[in-house]
């Protein structure tokens, strides 16, 4: 009876679909990497690399993603509000849908079917389902703060309540099309237009799905798994009403050197390059809150998932902005150094992050711990090695491509053709693959870790029956 | 059950730093709003004068 009113059901539920939907995107993830350095792992038509790379995407972001951030979600709210949801068959009906909809999405993208917006691929019908399911997301977290048992806000439910309202802004306003049939639509904005409102979406989906979600998990389980109270309250606080102010101006930093206005693109450097000041208020929070006792990096394993997630998420935080500036992405934009830094934010970033809030929340839920510490470290040193490899690489070899592709003879013609570039490409793409073998390995430890420890768990509550 | 289920909010935020900027953080956090201000001027075509399209006309003329 408890069990349900607590709904550690769903949580489960959503971490495991979460880690379901994860190794998913992480197998398409590699296929498409071998795919760009041999053009025979293309399979026409459903598994080549166009629509492998929007499964691969999606696949991670919403279904990896969003599913932890739903189950992680309502097991923050139900300890900081002191209540179980308030809808708690809603949240069950929420994680069937959630479920239904990434695969309707996956094989909707196996078709073809593709609004060609980046991270809003998924045709109208979908949409709609989206939306539902947010609103039923939304119902339940808005609920039960409102109807709270614990006066004061922990700055996790800003976080949260931020996440909510800002995505479903965002998707509605970048999804609105017209329909032209059932699995075809144009969207309401064209041209310039069209670009401007899908960065502004584009660069928030990273801000508010790979952003304000993971620092909220940061937060919480920072302080629960270390036992060390957060540095500063005011901190944080300031930090979140900033980072959530400068955010939503600084889409137009992925089109410089556009048609879009001049004044436009400059409003938005403007505002990203702000942005280094409210994240680091976070990095620097986190890091004074171990810095009261660093001995915690060795005695509990999860510190360290912690602290070089924030540190990887600080270091986002100055490449990022720093991509924005005018001659920087003159060098880097269209080059492979994008992908560098994506990978470090997605599986330094959010992935570590994540993995070490549910190494945290499986053995809660079940009163036990962890079935292996260790290979909770192997883990870690894995997807630690797999992606600096990844964004290495990358960086090397897209700052090379930006070079030679500037680089012009005495007549001003240029030196190389694109051809000559784009194979200098090759070695730096082998050994990206290679890093992801390295990654998904850790990640295969990760997922037997917390398998086992559901079994132990399992063991252990039916011998107590 | 029940004691794990809850979290005491005393035990995520600490006392005596509860309300501490570190000075740094303050500066660069105001650092970069003026250097925003200056930004914002040089490279917006009505008040700085730079434009996307002369600097490209300038990049020609060398
Ligand atoms: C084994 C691990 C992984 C491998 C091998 C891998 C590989 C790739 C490749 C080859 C691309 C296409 C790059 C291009 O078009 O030039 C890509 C893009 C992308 N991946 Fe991954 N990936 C992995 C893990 C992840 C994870 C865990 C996430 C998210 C949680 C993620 C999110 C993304 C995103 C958002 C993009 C689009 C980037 C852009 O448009 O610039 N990837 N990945
Ligand atoms: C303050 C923080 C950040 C800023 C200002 C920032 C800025 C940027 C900029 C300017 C680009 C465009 C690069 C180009 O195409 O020339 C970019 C791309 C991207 N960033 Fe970040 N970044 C930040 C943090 C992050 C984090 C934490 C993640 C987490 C995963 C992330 C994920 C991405 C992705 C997925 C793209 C590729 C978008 C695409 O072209 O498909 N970023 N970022």
């Amino acid at each position: 009876m408890n069990e349900y009113q607590y709904d550690h059901q769903t949580v489960k539920g959503f971490i495991l679909s979460s880690i379901f939907w994860g190794v998913v995107g992480i197998v398409i993830g590699l296929w498409i990497s071998i795919q760009m350095w041999n053009a025979d792992w293309n399979i026409a038509p459903y598994f080549t690399f166009g629509r492998l790379r929007v499964v691969h995407t999606n696949g991670l972001a919403f279904g990896l993603g969003v599913g932890a951030i739903f189950g992680i979600f309502y097991y923050i709210v139900m300890r900081l509000t002191k209540r179980p949801l308030l809808f708690p068959k809603l949240a069950r009906v929420h994680l069937w849908v959630f479920n239904a909809a990434i695969a309707l999405a996956a094989l909707s993208l196996f078709a073809g079917m593709n609004q060609s917006l980046e991270y809003a691929e998924l045709e109208w019908p979908l949409d709609i389902g989206i939306v539902i399911l947010w609103v039923m997301f939304a119902v339940n977290i808005f609920g039960t703060v409102i109807k709270r048992k614990e006066e004061q806000m922990y700055i996790s439910l800003w976080y949260i309540i931020a996440t909510v309202v800002a995505v479903a802004v965002l998707y509605i306003v970048n999804n609105l099309s017209i329909p032209a049939g059932l699995t075809k639509s144009y969207s309401v904005f064209a041209g310039v237009n069209s670009a401007n409102v899908e960065w502004w979406y584009g660069h928030n989906a990273v801000g508010f799905v790979f952003t304000t979600p993971i620092l909220a998990m940061f937060y919480y389980f920072l302080p629960k798994s270390t036992g060390l109270p957060i540095y500063s309250h005011r901190l944080s606080i300031i930090a979140f009403w900033s980072l959530i102010f400068g955010y939503l101006w600084t889409g137009a930093h992925h089109l410089v050197y556009t048609p879009l206005p001049d004044w436009i693109q400059t409003t938005a450097i403007v505002f990203t390059i702000f942005l280094i000041a409210p994240s680091w208020g976070s990095v620097v929070n986190g890091y004074y809150t171990v810095g009261s006792d660093w001995s915690k990096m060795q005695s509990q394993y999860l510190t360290k998932f912690f602290i070089w997630g924030i540190t990887f998420y600080g270091l986002q935080t100055v490449q990022g902005p720093t991509q924005a500036l005018r001659v920087v992405s003159s060098l880097i934009h269209y080059t492979d150094w994008v992908p560098g830094h994506v990978h470090m934010g997605t599986m330094g970033w959010v992935t570590m992050t994540t993995a070490a809030s549910m190494y945290y929340i499986i053995p809660k839920i079940y009163n036990t711990e962890i079935y292996s510490v260790k290979a909770a470290n192997t883990h870690f040193w894995l997807v630690l090695v797999g992606q600096l490899m990844f964004s290495v690489t990358m960086w090397i070899t897209g700052i090379q491509q930006g070079a030679l592709w500037k680089a012009t003879n005495a007549d001003g013609s240029l030196k190389y053709t694109f051809y000559e570039t784009l194979i200098k490409n090759y070695p730096f793409w082998r050994l990206r693959t290679l890093a992801g073998v390295i990654f998904t390995v850790g990640m295969l430890f990760f997922i037997y870790n917390i398998l086992m420890t559901i079994r132990k768990g399992s063991i252990l509550a039916a011998s107590k029956a | 059950m029940a004691d794990h289920f809850v979290d005491d909010i005393e035990k995520f935020e600490a006392k005596e730093t509860a309300h501490t900027l570190p000075v740094g953080w303050v500066i660069l956090f105001w650092a970069l709003i003026l250097w925003g201000v200056y930004y914002f001027y040089m490279y917006t075509p009505s008040l700085g004068g730079w434009s996307q399209n002369s600097a490209l006309e300038e990049s020609l003329q060398k």
